[in-house]
C-alpha cells in the first residue's frame, strides 16, 4: 500500500486536480502485449516481404527447402502467439521470430526476454525450435542477404530516435533523504526503558 | 509534419483520413493520435522473483513508449500529450506511486529493478520537461498564451502533480524544474489562485495530524464543540503502532515536499505566507509529543524506533527550513533587495519573530538553525531607524526560551 502522501490528501480534498474518470481503460500487460504485436504488424518487415525473399530466384531445391522451413517457421510462431490468434498474427509473430534469431546460434537471455515481452509466457521448445528453423533458413539465404534484407526493411533505424527530445540534458539521479536534526538519543531510550521497567 | 515558423496551434496538417482520402485538419487533433495504450506505472515489488518479473516487464513498456513519445516530432507528441488520456494516467500514476527517496523501502535489491527504476524516472521527467516548455526550437513552438491555456485546460499539470515534481526530482534537477515551474506559472498565472486554494487543505493536513494525536488544533477547537467522549481519543502513545508509523511517514512527506517545492520556486512563498502563523504552533503542540511517544513507547524492533525518530527529526528540519524560507522571501529579501515599503515588511518580519516566542521549543530550534540575532542585526543595518528597545525585547525573548526548555545556545 502506498504510504500517505501531502499530494495524495491535495488531490482528494482540494479542487486543483481532474477528478479520475473512473471508465478510463486500463491496460494489463495482456492488452499491451496485443497492442504491442498489432504495431509490430504494421512496421516495415512483413510476412509477404519474407516469403518474396524466399522465392527470388535461386536453385529449386533451396527454394523447397526454404518454404519448408516458413512453414515450419509459423508453427513455431502458432505455439508461441497461441493458437487462437488468426492468420494475421501468427505470421507476423513469424517476422519477430525471424528478426530475432537471424544472427542467433541459441536462444540466450535478451533473445528469450524480448520475446517474452512480446508474447507473454511461451514454450522453450517453440522458441528452440524457431532459433533452429531460422538458422537454417539463413544457410540457404545467405548470411549477407539477410543482413542486408532485415536492414532496408526494419524500421528500428528510426532516424527519430537521434533527435529524442532530451538527450543533451544532464540529468541527476539524486533523491532527497532523511536529514535529521539531532542524532538518535540511544542513551535516553535506554534511560526511558529503565524507567518504564523500575 | 506540419509546416515551420508558425505556431503549433495555427497550423494545418493534410494526412490520409481513416479511409485514405486526404484531409485537412488542426495540427493539434485528436484524430492524429496514435493508439498506443500507455500503461499506469507500478512501483517497485518489495520482493518475489515472479512480482519483480511482472514490474520489469511493466517498466519496460512505459520506457520503450516514453522513448517513443520523447521521439516524435513537436507536432505529434503534442497531440499524443494532450489527447492521450492512457499518457495522462501513465505520467499521474509515476507522480502518485514512485517511490520517494525518504519512503521506508525506497532502494531495491534487485540491481535490474534499480535500473529500470532510473531509467523510467529519468523518462518521466524529461516528458515532464518536454509539456513545460513552449518553444523547443524556431520552428517547433506553441502561442504562449495557448500553451497556458493547454497545460491548465487539460491539466497536464497541477498543483499536486507540481509538488510531486519537485520532491521526487527536485533534489539534483533544482534549476530545471525552477525553469519548468516559473514557464508554467508566468503563461498560466491561474496556477497562483489554485496555489492560494490548496493552502488551506496543506493547512488542513497538518490539522488532521495533531487530530490523529488527540491534540488541540488552534482553526478546528475555535469552531467546533467538544465532543462528550473527546476523552477517548488516542494519543500518539495510546495509538496503534502503525497508526503512528503513518503519521509520522505523512508528517516527513508533507514537510519535505512544502520545503522542496518553496526552495525550488520561491515565488510561491507569497500564497504560503499564512502558513508562517500556523507552522510555529503545530510544531510546538506536535513534536514533542511525537518524541515522547518515540522514546516511551514499547517498540519490539528497535531499527524502526530509530528510523522514526530520524523521520520526526527530519520533519522538524524541514519545518524550520521552511519556516526560515517564507520569512526570507516575503520579508527579509525584499527589505535587503530596498523594495518599497520597507517598513511594512520590517514590521511583518518583528511580527513574525514576536509571534514565535511563546512557542519555546520552536523558537529554540529555529534560533539554533537560524541565528535570529543575526536577521535582526541585517534588519538594524537596512533599517537604522528601527526600534531598539523593540530589538531587544525580541532577543531577550530568544534567551529566555534557551533557558525555559533548558537548553545550552552553542558557541557562535
Amino acid at each position: 500500500m502506498a504510504p500517505p502522501r501531502l499530494t495524495g490528501a491535495l488531490r482528494s480534498f482540494s479542487n486543483v486536480t481532474k477528478k479520475e474518470d473512473v471508465n478510463d481503460q486500463l491496460y494489463d500487460l495482456k492488452a499491451k502485449r496485443l497492442k504491442r504485436q498489432q504495431l509490430f504488424a504494421r512496421e516495415g518487415l512483413t510476412w509477404k516481404k519474407m516469403v518474396h525473399l524466399c522465392s527470388e530466384p535461386q536453385d529449386k531445391v533451396k527454394q523447397h527447402a526454404a518454404s519448408q522451413e516458413l512453414k515450419s517457421l509459423l508453427a513455431a510462431a502458432k505455439q508461441i502467439v497461441g493458437a487462437e490468434y488468426g492468420q494475421e498474427a501468427i505470421e507476423s509473430a513469424a517476422v519477430f521470430l525471424f528478426q530475432t534469431f537471424h544472427s542467433k546460434d541459441h536462444v540466450g537471455t535478451e533473445e528469450t526476454r524480448a520475446t517474452k515481452h512480446m508474447f507473454g509466457p511461451f514454450p522453450a521448445s517453440a522458441a528452440e525450435s524457431s532459433c533452429a528453423t531460422v538458422t537454417r533458413l539463413v544457410a540457404l539465404l545467405g548470411d549477407s542477404r539477410v543482413e542486408n534484407f532485415i536492414q532496408s526493411q526494419s524500421s528500428h533505424h528510426d532516424p527519430q530516435r537521434s533527435t529524442s527530445f532530451g538527450r543533451n540534458i544532464t540529468f541527476s539521479y539524486d533523491c532527497y533523504t532523511l536529514d535529521p536534526l539531532e542524532d538518535l538519543p540511544c542513551s535516553s531510550f535506554e534511560e526511558e526503558s529503565l524507567n518504564l521497567s523500575n | 509534419m506540419a509546416c515551420a515558423r508558425v505556431p503549433l496551434d495555427e497550423q494545418q496538417v493534410t494526412e490520409p483520413g481513416p479511409l485514405g482520402k486526404e484531409r485537412t485538419l488542426p495540427a493539434l487533433h485528436p484524430d492524429r493520435i496514435e493508439d498506443r495504450c500507455f500503461m499506469p506505472y507500478k512501483p517497485p515489488p518489495a520482493e518475489g522473483s515472479a512480482a519483480v518479473e511482472e514490474f520489469l516487464e511493466h517498466s519496460r513498456f512505459i520506457a520503450e513508449d516514453l522513448e517513443w513519445l520523447l521521439a516524435l516530432p513537436h507536432d505529434k507528441f503534442w497531440c499524443q500529450v494532450v489527447f492521450d488520456v492512457s499518457v495522462h494516467r501513465c505520467l499521474d500514476s509515476y507522480l502518485h506511486d514512485a517511490p520517494r527517496g525518504l519512503d521506508l523501502s525506497a532502494v531495491s535489491s534487485s540491481p535490474a529493478v534499480a535500473d529500470m527504476q532510473r531509467s523510467v524516472h529519468r523518462l518521466v521527467f524529461l516528458t515532464f520537461l518536454r509539456m513545460a516548455t513552449h518553444k523547443e526550437s524556431k520552428d517547433n513552438f506553441l502561442t504562449p498564451a495557448v500553451f497556458g491555456e493547454i497545460i491548465y485546460e487539460n491539466f497536464l499539470f497541477d498543483i499536486p502533480k507540481i509538488l510531486d515534481l519537485c520532491v521526487l526530482f527536485g533534489k539534483g534537477n533544482g534549476p530545471l524544474l525552477h525553469k519548468m515551474i516559473e514557464n508554467i506559472f508566468t503563461q498560466q498565472p491561474s496556477y497562483y489562485s489554485d496555489l492560494a486554494e490548496t493552502v488551506p487543505t496543506v493547512l488542513h493536513v497538518f490539522d488532521s495530524i495533531l487530530d490523529k494525536c488527540g491534540l488541540q488544533c488552534e482553526g478546528a477547537t475555535a469552531m467546533e464543540p467538544m465532543k462528550l467522549n473527546e476523552h477517548k481519543q488516542p494519543t500518539a502513545m495510546t495509538m496503534s503502532q502503525q497508526e503512528l508509523v503513518d503519521i509520522i511517514l505523512y508528517l516527513c512527506d508533507s514537510t519535505t515536499t512544502i520545503h522542496a517545492f518553496l526552495d525550488i520556486f520561491p515565488p510561491a512563498c507569497s500564497s504560503f505566507h499564512g502558513f508562517l502563523s500556523r507552522l510555529p504552533s503545530f510544531y510546538e503542540a506536535a513534536i514533542p509529543d511525537l518524541e515522547k511517544a518515540l522514546k516511551k513507547r514499547n517498540f519490539e524492533d528497535k531499527a524502526l524506533q530509530e528510523d522514526l525518530w530520524k523521520r520526526v527529526s527530519h520533519a522538524c528540519r524541514k519545518m524550520l527550513e521552511t519556516a526560515h524560507l517564507l520569512l526570507h522571501n516575503t520579508c527579509l529579501q525584499p527589505i535587503l533587495d530596498g523594495k518599497e515599503n520597507i517598513q511594512t515588511f520590517a514590521e511583518e518580519l518583528l511580527q513574525h519573530f514576536t509571534s514565535f516566542l511563546p512557542e519555546k521549543r520552536f523558537l529554540v530550534d529555529y534560533d539554533e538553525l537560524f541565528p535570529v540575532a543575526d536577521d535582526v542585526s541585517l534588519l538594524q543595518q537596512a533599517l537604522p531607524v528601527i526600534d531598539e528597545t523593540r530589538m531587544s525585547y525580541l532577543l531577550q525573548g530568544v534567551e529566555s526560551a534557551w533557558d525555559s526548555v533548558a537548553r545550552r545556545k552553542p558557541q557562535s
